[in-house]
């Protein structure tokens, strides 16, 4: 190796020399300046002249449906409160406080007393939160009598519509102790625990303002310094209609159950409604113990989101990937006739048609409007289950839609592996018949098949289904706007689309079709009824509790040429789907045709 | 044989100074990040990160650093990569797009940008035949390779890391042998700009409004720190206030009423010299710049001796660079330069701060052990 000398280099090192020199002087002279000359009058700022900053909440960001009208938004309320500090003689202003707020001195000394260890100096302590306006007038007109008492604004959250889409919204409360290790979040705040508030609560949550103090040595106020306002969370533009929700939500009633509408053409969620709900009103103002043991130990769920987090039998429902199947695979001809008598056999078993009396020869169309059931145990027999299973999951089922709310489940697609494997037995003749009219192991949550009428509606362009069109900045404009996204397409044979769409269409306007209670004069309606049984033998003459009725189904699409809405709707142990749930699902068809296309956005 | 010739080279005063300001590094983030329940989980991780630091030392000093320099165009281009990558992909941190996230770990890569531009420069001036006395028009490519970089950078934007490169490309420039009279004329060149952008209202109107409003109040806050004393110049007053509070002697360990009660923003990182110097006084404050400078004086020793052109220019880039961080964070936090996110080297929080701060100690190590050996 050549040894080039550094030569050129050695001559310039006095001037890196001199640098360091030069510089390191002037900062330690600077340091000299500061610490010694003048340190006594740095350390008098330091002690007598502090910063004192408290924090202004800033206003969470509004939830909008889509054409802009809110569904979740902020009430401006009023709180009562102490800023010990301010009051020279604090006994003397809670005995003046006390009658006008109707709280004990002792209770008010508790509320002081307990807020003590958090709480910087000037901090306000709130004694009243969303205090009366009589109260408030009386504070405010009382002011010199009640030194430190102020009257602070507040941001609350409110939910002005209640119980509705409850579940997508979530709701906020105190800052627990892993969200404050994880993210630093203030001990103040209120924020998302569940739903889309948990889910963007950095975007709602915005930036906390302060209001700057200058304290002296003794901690009083020697002058405020200024607000710096609190920074609005982002809005959000949600993808729901209110109308449509709102027809869900009445549609469905008292009952237990789950709607969930969306475009069939962008994954759009339009309307998703699960009951029974809870008042998410009830969480911003802390909710009391009892109501929480209450809300969590309800047999009846509340706190679940059914449209994602429940899984159920589909019933016959399921006939339409039975049939899709059957023709993709070719096992079933169209045209064939199949003989039902009411029940066909297995072994020394009898398996029963819905109708009692049979539908006598039927084939593939009027199978799939009248729900023949003997016919579709034959041909799911002819396919084997294992067969099915592929084009049900083919068609989503087994996995998550991925819509972005919390714990959505994926139900469950079964096969001979997965029964041996669960429970060491092998798979039936039966357990072909009872899964291909949905009535065996087969799990699926309401969100699942309501992408599969959608599937069937657009063609098998799986769509992410999607709950947030747009956010909005409120003090900058600045918009993020969620185009569609097209996750994949399962292609489907155009014929045996087109058969199954033209019986699904009969199931609500031929003589014999199952769901007439869905058909509006509007526009044609395609759809399927299911009824999953609950138990799987009734005892003849006994009359059923509702506990042990069926589940409801009815899944649909319309206007049947140009599909613009998918819907499912299930009713727990609603009974009939064509009675009990294929009403409801008109409602919402109903309440979306009705505004189709004149609807505009703000 | 080579390791033990390597270990009985090494020069352990330079190893000692090096342990002496890690150490006080450690402690002042101790009380920094301490809170009322006890230390910080930051602690924990800032002694991991040193802990990586040591072990990217030792390994920087295995193989010969005419190795690494035959590596230095690479290490460039990754970097540049990584910033190109950030521009695209990064992680927004307070306002800016700076961090590249790997797995759990947020990596900063114009950190190791300057020091991968330190080495690339070295390689490039120790192998140009010309060798020194350079005028301007010769150093086209040296501009290239600085100018790259700088313009991903400012994109972020991070303004002081910008002038980082651009000081310590300078500087490297200035060893390498550029021409006396082409330092005046880009001086020159830099006078008349500035005054142009100063003085010429439509200029500085156009370059004013280019700025982001938090460069634009950091600008304002350091020409009159009164002007905002909320907002930006809140860092700046604080800070001073921390320091000068401190007084000849210090408030003690864990003492100081500006750091310990959250006056003092940033205080673990940028402006962790505020917390030495208000806890531990002029005292402590003092004793830490002549340690710093104590080292830096090594590290020119270390240029001075050693046995090649690209070594020297690799120890005087890595000294050079080394001082500006120092300085220009000191400087920071004694109020007589603005406020720029510069961290101090081998103190202030922050993993890729630390590992490339010992990465390059490691090659000045290197360097300074292999000046008496042959080559083979």
């Amino acid at each position: 190796m050549q040894q080039d000398s550094p030569v050129s280099v050695l001559r310039r090192l006095p001037l890196l020399m001199g640098f360091i020199i030069l510089f390191a002087t002037v900062l330690f002279f600077r340091l000299w300046y500061l610490q010694v000359i003048k340190g006594a009058y740095y350390q008098e700022l330091a002690e007598s002249n502090r910063i004192r900053p408290i924090k202004i909440r800033p206003p969470r960001g509004v939830m909008y449906d889509r054409y802009g009208r809110p569904m979740v938004e902020n009430v401006l309320t009023f709180d009562i409160s102490i800023v010990p500090e301010d009051a020279p003689d604090i006994d003397a202003t809670i005995a003046k406080l006390s009658p006008i707020v109707h709280l004990a001195p002792d209770a008010m000394h508790k509320i002081i007393d307990d807020a003590e260890p958090v709480r910087v100096k000037y901090e306000p302590v709130k004694i009243l939160e969303e205090a009366p306006w009589e109260e408030i007038a009386m504070v405010e007109t009382r002011q010199e009598d009640l030194p430190g008492v102020i009257v602070e604004p507040e941001h609350r959250r409110h939910y002005p519509y209640g119980g509705m889409a409850a579940h997508q919204f979530g709701y906020i409360g105190k800052v627990t102790q892993t969200q404050k290790k994880q993210e630093q979040a203030d001990t103040g705040l209120l924020v998302g625990q569940s739903g889309l508030e948990k889910l963007h609560d950095k975007l709602l949550r915005g930036v906390a303002g302060r209001r700057m103090i200058q304290v002296n040595a003794a901690g009083m106020k020697v002058k405020d310094l200024g607000i710096e306002e609190p920074k609005p969370g982002t809005d959000l533009y949600l993808t729901l209609d209110l109308d449509v929700q709102r027809a869900a939500e009445e549609g469905l009633g008292d009952r237990a159950g789950s709607v969930v509408a969306m475009d069939p053409n962008s994954g759009e969620i339009l309307a998703m409604v699960s009951h029974p709900v809870y008042d998410p009103n009830l969480f911003p103002r802390g909710i009391s113990s009892r109501d929480w043991v209450k809300l969590s130990n309800d047999p009846s769920h509340p706190l679940y989101n059914r449209a994602v987090q429940s899984v159920y039998p589909p019933g016959s429902t399921f006939k339409i990937v039975t049939a899709l199947a059957g023709l993709l695979s070719g096992e079933i001809d169209p045209n064939e006739k199949i003989t039902c008598r009411g029940y066909l056999t297995s072994g020394k078993k009898a398996f029963r048609c819905w109708k009692k009396g049979g539908h006598g020869s039927i084939s593939f169309h009027d199978a799939l409007v009248q729900s023949c059931d003997v016919y579709f145990y034959t041909m799911g027999d002819r396919m084997g289950f294992d067969r099915v299973a592929q084009y049900a999951r083919n068609l989503g089922f087994g996995s998550l839609t991925g819509i972005e709310l919390y714990d959505e489940k994926k139900g469950n697609v079964p096969t001979a592996a997965w029964k041996k494997e669960r429970n060491g037995e092998p798979w039936y003749p039966a357990d072909n018949y009872m899964n291909s009219i949905g009535q065996g192991f087969m799990l699926v949550s309401p969100i699942q098949n309501c992408q599969l009428v959608s599937l069937v509606a657009n063609g098998g362009i799986f769509y992410q289904p999607q709950i947030v069109k747009r956010t909005r900045n409120r003090e900058t404009g600045e918009q993020r706007v969620f185009p569609p996204i097209k996750k994949r397409t399962y292609a489907i044979d155009p014929a045996a689309l087109e058969l199954v769409r033209n019986a699904l269409i009969g199931v609500t306007t031929e003589a014999g079709g199952t769901a007439h209670g869905a058909a509006t004069p509007l526009a044609v309606v395609a759809g399927k009824t299911g009824t999953a049984q609950v138990i799987a033998q009734k005892v003849a003459g006994q009359r059923l509790s509702e506990s042990t009725q069926d589940h409801a189904w009815f899944i649909g699409y319309a206007p049947a040429d140009n599909p613009g809405i998918a819907v499912a709707v299930l009713v727990e142990h609603g009974g009939h789907g064509g009675a009990a749930a294929a009403p409801v699902a008109r409602k919402v068809i109903e309440e979306y045709l009705k505004h189709a296309g004149t609807k505009t956005a703000q | 044989m080579l390791e033990r010739r390597l270990l009985s080279n090494l020069p352990w005063g330079m190893v000692t100074l090096i342990a002496a300001i890690a150490l006080l590094g450690i402690a002042s983030v101790y009380s920094a990040t301490y809170t009322p329940q006890g230390p910080s989980s930051l602690f924990t991780k800032q002694l991991i990160w040193v802990f990586l630091g040591v072990c990217v030392m030792i390994a920087a000093l295995v193989p010969d650093y005419h190795t690494i320099g035959r590596y230095a165009y690479v290490l460039y281009a990754v970097s540049v990569a990584a910033l190109v990558l950030v521009a695209i992909i990064g992680r927004t941190g307070m306002g800016a797009q700076r961090w590249l996230a790997i797995g759990p770990f947020a990596f900063q890569p114009s950190e190791l940008a300057k020091l991968s531009l330190v080495l690339a420069l070295a390689r490039f001036y120790a192998e140009d035949p010309r060798s020194g006395n350079y005028g301007l028009r010769d150093l086209a490519i040296p501009a290239a390779m600085l100018v790259v970089p700088l313009i991903l950078v400012m994109k972020q934007p991070d303004l002081g890391t910008a002038l980082m490169l651009a000081f310590t490309a300078t500087l490297i420039t200035v060893l390498a042998g550029i021409r006396l009279q082409a330092v005046v004329a880009v001086v020159l060149i830099g006078v008349v700009v500035a005054s142009a952008v100063f003085l010429v209202p439509p200029v500085r109107h156009a370059i004013w409004t280019k700025l982001k409003p938090y460069q634009q109040k950091r600008i304002k806050a350091f020409v009159d720190p009164a002007s905002d004393p909320l907002g930006s110049g809140y860092h700046a007053t604080q800070a001073k206030i921390a320091v000068g509070s401190g007084q000849t002697t210090g408030k003690g360990f864990r003492k100081g009423t500006q750091s310990q009660m959250a006056f003092l923003p940033e205080r673990h990182t940028d402006f962790i010299f505020a917390v030495i110097a208000e806890e531990q006084g002029f005292l402590g404050s003092s004793l830490l710049i002549v340690l710093y400078v104590a080292l830096l004086l090594m590290g020119v020793e270390t240029a001075k001796n050693a046995k090649d052109k690209i070594g020297a220019l690799m120890a005087g880039g890595i000294t050079s660079m080394l001082s500006l961080y120092v300085f220009i964070n000191i400087g920071m936090a004694a109020g007589i330069l603005p406020v720029v996110g510069v961290p101090l080297p081998l103190v202030s929080y922050g993993g890729t701060s630390i590992l490339t701060t010992f990465l390059a100690i490691g090659l000045l190590l290197n360097i300074r052990s292999r000046r008496f050996m042959l080559f083979y």
